[in-house]
């Protein structure tokens, strides 16, 4: 407990976050209310991503895969389980999925694991893209779905959910026990953290936000199309978030999440074409001249100051 | 002396490679016991295989007169088998304070870490005086002693220490070696791997000699050293 409070500007910044968020349909309309909504989408996701490829060293390139997933079940429920439901069945419906793989997927480390994981993503894409050919629907029409401001409200539960869950894990045994792992497995084991268990546990945990946050976006747009809910954009966009923010904690997804929602709003309104160039530059020049993110310039700055 | 950890036609190896061909081994309770060989001769393999981070492709261990090969490696180390593995791994980004205290991560260990944490530091006042350092900042002897240190954090009953002065200065093995006795009188039992012969068997009570994985001899220290094998293999006499 005395961890988690030494956390406080951090919590705090959550908080702040999370009231803007709830006053923004009241305050700044439609439009703000969907640029709220994918910031909090965003930080739910990356911040899920962080709590296992963050923590472990694992980097997972396939993430989307489980917001997919989400979606589908939503999707392929849609007006016969209520929403209260399929949502949150969504998520379990993500992790268990991840429980299933993750002890074939888990058993390769490094370059193997990242491509792996985009490989398990793409796979599933095209399943599930056969399914739905096979049933003769390529795409589904979606009538009746909560406004954007509902969905706004449950995306930013979800939100702080992933966001605390993350700060949990880090200020936890679990934690450390996953840090361990990162930064020398052999060792990790022989000091005796039960490290297949903990590496599954974290990758089930990883998953199920997103499930919902899938779930969500499905009912965000009226028409569901599997490749867009599989779009492997999303799983690279994770990628690229939790590298702008830095640290292998929560703090990171919330900067870097942030920083990117806030500058594609800003490029896209003022230089479409440059848009995805000045994105790469941005990208390039984070790995190369501030490779651990926002956090670790912030840090820095913070100690010259106080110097 | 009655043995504490013993395999029997232990047999272990990395995919289809066998290492290991029926080794038989006994650690003495409260004494410590030698494994000499030349790289390649199975040592690392036997180490990693008594710790459960290898699965035994046949035969038994057994700890306490329990059989013990088919649990995790996690649950040896709760029962009090713990690996200080070659090479030293330590967590290179945490501090030696960290780096101590998940040592104790194990459920038997969990609620005694801090009076564990003293004993360390009386045992190596080298890691008190680093205890807010990097430890991928230590030195090679230092990073040894930290890699020890953790193994101790575990609360062991055998500590398996492979090649613990590998790639040291002669005075950091020296004090290494001055050491280990110490361990024995905090009532660990110990099996060393080591190519330090001279000095393992001044302070081994038995040793075996691995050569193609399998034991070639055994005996006590001063049975090996008259040994022709052993004398011309790693005494050069």
């Amino acid at each position: 407990m005395k961890e988690i409070t030494r956390n406080w500007p951090f919590l705090g910044c959550l908080l702040v976050l999370a009231g803007a968020g709830i006053a923004t349909p009241h305050l700044f309309g439609a439009y703000w209310t969907l640029v709220a909504l994918n910031l909090a989408m965003w930080i739910a996701l990356t911040q899920s991503w962080t709590l296992f490829s963050g923590m472990t060293g694992y980097i997972s390139l396939g993430h989307v895969v489980f917001y997919g997933i989400g979606a589908y079940v939503v999707v392929a429920t849609f007006k016969t389980v209520p929403l209260w439901i399929s949502v949150p069945m969504g998520g379990v419906v993500a992790a268990l999925f991840a429980l299933i793989v993750a002890l074939p997927v888990l058993r390769v480390r490094g370059p193997y694991f990242v491509i792996l994981t985009f490989g398990v993503a793409e796979l599933v894409k095209f399943i599930i893209l056969n399914i739905e050919t096979g049933l003769g629907k390529s795409s589904r029409l979606l009538f009746g779905a909560p406004g954007a401001q509902t969905l706004l409200y449950v995306m930013i539960c979800l939100a702080i959910a992933a966001s605390g869950l993350t700060l949990f894990a880090k200020v936890s045994r679990f934690g450390r026990g996953l840090t361990a792992i990162r930064e020398d497995e052999t060792a990790a084991e022989t000091v005796g953290i039960p490290v297949a268990r903990y590496k599954v546990i974290a990758f089930a945990a990883s998953a199920a936000i997103p499930g919902m946050v899938g779930g969500l976006m499905a009912l965000r747009s009226t028409y569901f199309e599997v490749l867009q809910v599989f779009n492997p954009i999303v799983s690279f966009t994770i990628v690229t978030m939790a590298i702008i923010g830095g640290s292998g904690d929560a703090r990171g997804p919330l900067f870097g999440a942030a920083f990117m929602v806030g500058l594609s709003e800003l490029l896209w309104a003022n230089a479409p074409r440059l848009y995805m160039i000045l994105l790469g530059l941005f990208l390039v020049g984070f790995v190369v001249f501030a490779p651990s993110g926002l956090v670790g310039l912030l840090a820095r700055r913070g100690r010259e100051t106080s110097a | 002396m009655s043995a504490i950890l013993q395999a029997r036609e232990l047999v272990s190896g990395y995919g289809d490679v066998r290492i290991l061909h029926a080794v038989d081994l006994s650690v003495a309770e409260g004494g410590i016991t030698a494994v000499l060989g030349s790289n390649g001769a199975g040592k690392t393999t036997l180490f990693r295989t008594l710790a459960g981070l290898l699965a035994a492709g046949a035969g038994h261990i057994e700890f306490c007169g329990s059989p013990i090969e088919t649990l995790p490696s996690h649950v040896r180390v709760e029962r009090g088998v713990v690996l200080v593995p070659e090479g030293r791994l330590v967590f290179p980004d945490m501090s030696v304070e960290e780096n101590l205290r998940i040592g104790s991560v194990n459920a038997r260990a969990r609620s005694k870490c801090s009076k564990t944490l003293s004993t360390v530091y009386d045992l190596f006042p080298r890691l008190d005086e680093r205890r807010s350092q990097a430890a991928g900042t230590l030195s090679g002897g230092e990073q040894q002693m930290l890699a020890l240190g953790r193994g101790l954090m575990a609360l062991p009953k055998v500590l398996l220490l492979d090649e613990p002065t590998l790639g040291l200065a002669p005075t950091m093995a020296k004090q290494i070696f001055e050491i280990i006795p110490n361990l024995v009188e905090l009532g660990l039992s110990i099996l060393i791997a080591e190519q330090d012969v001279h000095r393992t068997l001044q302070c081994a009570q038995f040793g075996y000699v691995l050569e193609n994985g399998k034991v070639a001899v055994s005996g006590t220290g001063p049975e090996l050293m008259q040994t022709p094998a052993v004398s011309e293999a790693f005494l050069g006499h």
